[in-house]
């Protein structure tokens, strides 16, 4: 087979799943971008809604419950739901926390989901899975149940795009950057912030719900493996950190970035003598590491720093003021 | 802009790739293990199982007309996700003409579904045992030379009825393998007459067990029965049981088959109360004897360890069976897969390429005989597998005996 079109193939893989992230990461950047909440408990989020998402659209089996054979639309629709109502019920007793509290808390309430899915064996299958769950377009011919399943995840990652832009340049948007900058503030002007809190907790819940269907269905399996913090939590806040934290297209950017680092380090590394390769499985990690760490040094607020409403990134304005300065100088000079 | 900067980007980094890609006489064959990940203890020796597999085959005339055969290994992470990833990277770009792997459940079922399946790839797994894989809708593409956990279930339960226990108490640990077989075998035991009086999930690597034990002790049970890997709680398990005088008898799959077991709980305490049932490996077999061998001496592990019999015979097959077809390409796999393994033809067994070689060259069947059984494929791509009991002998080891 043709060289290329395998490569071909694998970047519709690389962008395939490079886009499911994108989802995860402009969920947590609603959460912590605009709004300031750390919330460590991405996986949790993903394994409910990867979870619902399939058991809702495989066909029965008697490994597990669901087994409705419903349509994706549902599926995903279901998945967002039942992440959107856990978040609020999470966001309800949680959401008062202080950043780094919040944070443990969520660490915690995403142990106990993904403990509750691997243990509840009558409904998930346990630690064995979920398998055959059905993936869109899977009964077209190669490469085109790829290509459209594809289309497919990058038409959602621009719709989220669109509307989350929107919500960002809307009074609401300004209001959750108030909240994030000062919250005390905030509740002065006389916003409701607990209330405001929980809504950018709720929304970003249920992108990341809706992530989660979306890699159910596209590894046609999901297991409690597939929840695993490292590559489901820690990650995607390496996303959105090396993309730039409040800037969509920073999150879009990080996404595809870490997972092309991620993902395509090891065809370098896979090509190494047999004796490096399997510690090279290592390196790879730490190699990811570093490059967090050159990234960050080099651009301290990400790749694509925030740009407030307005049209001016933080840094811009500060170097237009700057800008202003000299030019008093100068002029000061020159009088 | 950005995105199109981004697709520049990679296609470039793709042409790189492809340039460096494996030369005109190598067959590429995709190697996929959780090399890191929660078992990677036990990936090493299985995919140095696999090397050692094409290490023959090119050392003994290579494949075809000379061509070398290379395996790439890719890390599935023992995660669907990454295992999916992993798929995708040695099927498409590397151009492999089959895949070993992946090595667990999980991550081999969202391999072979999202990947191989579809892009009519072989995938040989040599150590996912989930019934489900079974179930796929493989088109003939997805092969292991791992029994399903549904054949070791039934063995050890059959094993515990015929040694007279009436009344067992169960515990697993909650991952995908060991939750498999202890489900088939509580099924099991029930069915051949047996009584469970306790059936306990746990976590695996916590420092003590009591009071799992100690609840599991109640209804008077006559033994334990562990699915557990010795190093993660098998060994604290049993040890919490003898403390306490909970349980003397013990019984276990292959998770709890290892040598440390008895250096760590006394040969003593387990002479006559222990049996363990493992996949594999009657030592007595002369085609596990030309592996174990091999297999010692050039990477030094013990052969014992487990799957790594399997690891070799996955490759070994993967290897007859493009020698079988004639050519290096990818639909003619199954079928040659078939044919080299179906158990009529001259016997071959590991190490004898040149005289498998010599054999399809001179259009004779040939019968692949494994280190890890007979590995016959049935129907569905699965092998019944070989399992022996093992129990303290008087050298203060394991002695295995094959289970007819």
């Amino acid at each position: 087979m043709d060289q290329f079109y395998g490569i071909f193939l694998y970047i519709v893989a690389l962008l395939t799943m490079g886009g499911i992230y994108a989802i995860l990461t402009l969920g947590l950047n609603i959460q912590w971008g605009f709004t300031g909440l750390f919330n460590a408990g991405i996986a949790g989020f993903l394994a409910v809604g990867a979870y619902t998402s399939a058991l809702l659209t495989t066909a029965a089996s008697e490994r597990h419950i669901g087994g409705l054979e419903a349509p994706y639309i549902v599926g995903l629709g279901a998945a967002m739901v039942t992440s959107g109502i856990i978040a609020y019920v999470i966001g309800k007793i949680c959401i008062r926390l202080r950043s780094d509290y919040l944070a443990i808390a969520t660490i915690g309430i995403a142990e106990i989901l993904r403990l509750v899915v691997k243990n509840e064996t009558w409904a998930t299958n346990g630690p064995r899975g979920v398998s055959m769950v059905p993936k869109p377009f899977e009964t077209l011919p190669e490469p085109y149940n790829q290509i459209c399943f594809l289309l497919l995840i990058l038409a959602t990652v621009g719709v989220i795009y669109l509307l989350i832009e929107r919500a960002r340049r809307s009074p609401w948007g300004r209001v959750m950057t108030a909240i994030r900058e000062n919250e005390d503030a905030a509740r002065a002007a006389g916003k409701d912030v607990e209330r405001l809190r929980i809504e950018a907790f709720v929304i970003g819940s249920m992108l990341m719900g809706l992530a989660g269907g979306f890699m159910a269905h596209y590894l046609k399996f999901i297991g409690p493996n597939a929840t695993d913090p490292l590559t489901s939590t820690f990650l995607v806040w390496v996303m959105l950190t090396v993309g730039g934290s409040a800037n969509n297209k920073g999150a879009i950017l990080g996404a595809m970035l870490i997972w092309t680092v991620w993902s395509a380090t090891e065809i370098f590394t896979s090509r190494l003598p047999e004796e490096l390769a399997i510690r090279t499985a290592y390196i790879r990690i730490f190699l990811i590491g570093l490059l967090l760490q050159i990234i960050l040094q080099k651009f301290s607020k990400g790749i694509l720093p925030e740009q407030r409403p307005g049209g001016q990134s933080t840094a811009a304005g500060q170097s237009t003021l700057a800008g202003r300065s000299t030019m008093a100088g100068s002029k000061k000079d020159s009088t | 802009m950005l995105k199109k900067k981004l697709l520049g980007v990679l296609a470039g980094a793709a042409c790189a790739f492809g340039a460096g890609s494996a030369l005109a006489d190598d067959i590429v064959v995709g190697s996929v293990a959780g090399v890191t990940g929660p078992i990677a203890e036990l990936v090493a020796p299985i995919v140095a199982g696999r090397n050692l597999a094409v290490e023959h085959v090119n050392a003994q005339g290579g494949l075809l007309g000379g061509d070398t055969m290379v395996l790439v290994l890719a890390d599935s992470q023992c995660d669907p996700k990454a295992g999916v990833d992993a798929g995708q990277k040695v099927v498409n770009v590397e151009q492999v003409v089959a895949v070993v792997g992946a090595s667990c459940s999980g991550a081999t079922n969202g391999m072979v579904q999202s990947v191989t399946i579809p892009s009519g790839v072989v995938a040989i797994s040599d150590s996912a045992t989930a019934p489900s894989i079974t179930e796929l809708e493989d088109n003939d593409l997805v092969f292991r030379v791992a029994p399903s956990d549904a054949y070791q279930g039934l063995a050890l339960a059959q094993l515990a009825r015929d040694a007279g226990f009436e009344k067992l108490a169960m515990t697993y640990a909650n991952d995908d393998y060991n939750a498999g077989i202890a489900a088939v075998f509580e099924k099991s035991f029930q069915e051949l007459g047996g009584t469970i009086t306790g059936n306990q999930a746990h976590e695996p690597n916590k420092a003590s067990y009591r009071s799992e034990v100690s609840t599991l002790s109640n209804g008077d049970p006559e033994g334990l029965a562990i699915f557990a890997y010795y190093g993660g709680s098998g060994i604290t398990i049993i040890r919490n049981s003898l403390e306490n005088g909970l349980f003397d008898k013990f019984l276990g799959a292959d998770g709890m088959y290892d040598i440390s077991v008895i250096e760590q709980i006394g040969a003593d305490n387990l002479k006559d109360n222990i049996m363990v049932t493992q996949s594999a490996s009657d030592d007595q077999d002369a085609s596990y004897q030309a592996f174990a061998d091999f297999y010692q001496e050039s990477t030094g592990i013990d052969p014992s360890a487990p799957y790594a019999a399997h690891g070799y015979d996955a490759a070994f097959l993967v290897a007859l069976a493009i020698e079988q077809a004639g050519a290096a390409e990818r639909d003619k796999i199954a079928a040659a897969l078939r044919e080299v393994s179906n158990g009529e033809g001259t016997v071959i067994r590991p190490g004898e390429w040149e005289k498998a070689k010599a054999a399809i060259a001179a259009g004779e069947a040939i019968n692949y005989e494994g280190a890890s059984g007979v590995v016959d494929f049935d129907e569905n791509g699965d092998v019944t597998g070989v399992f022996s009991v093992n129990t303290v002998g008087d050298d203060n080891n394991w002695t295995s005996k094959l289970l007819k």
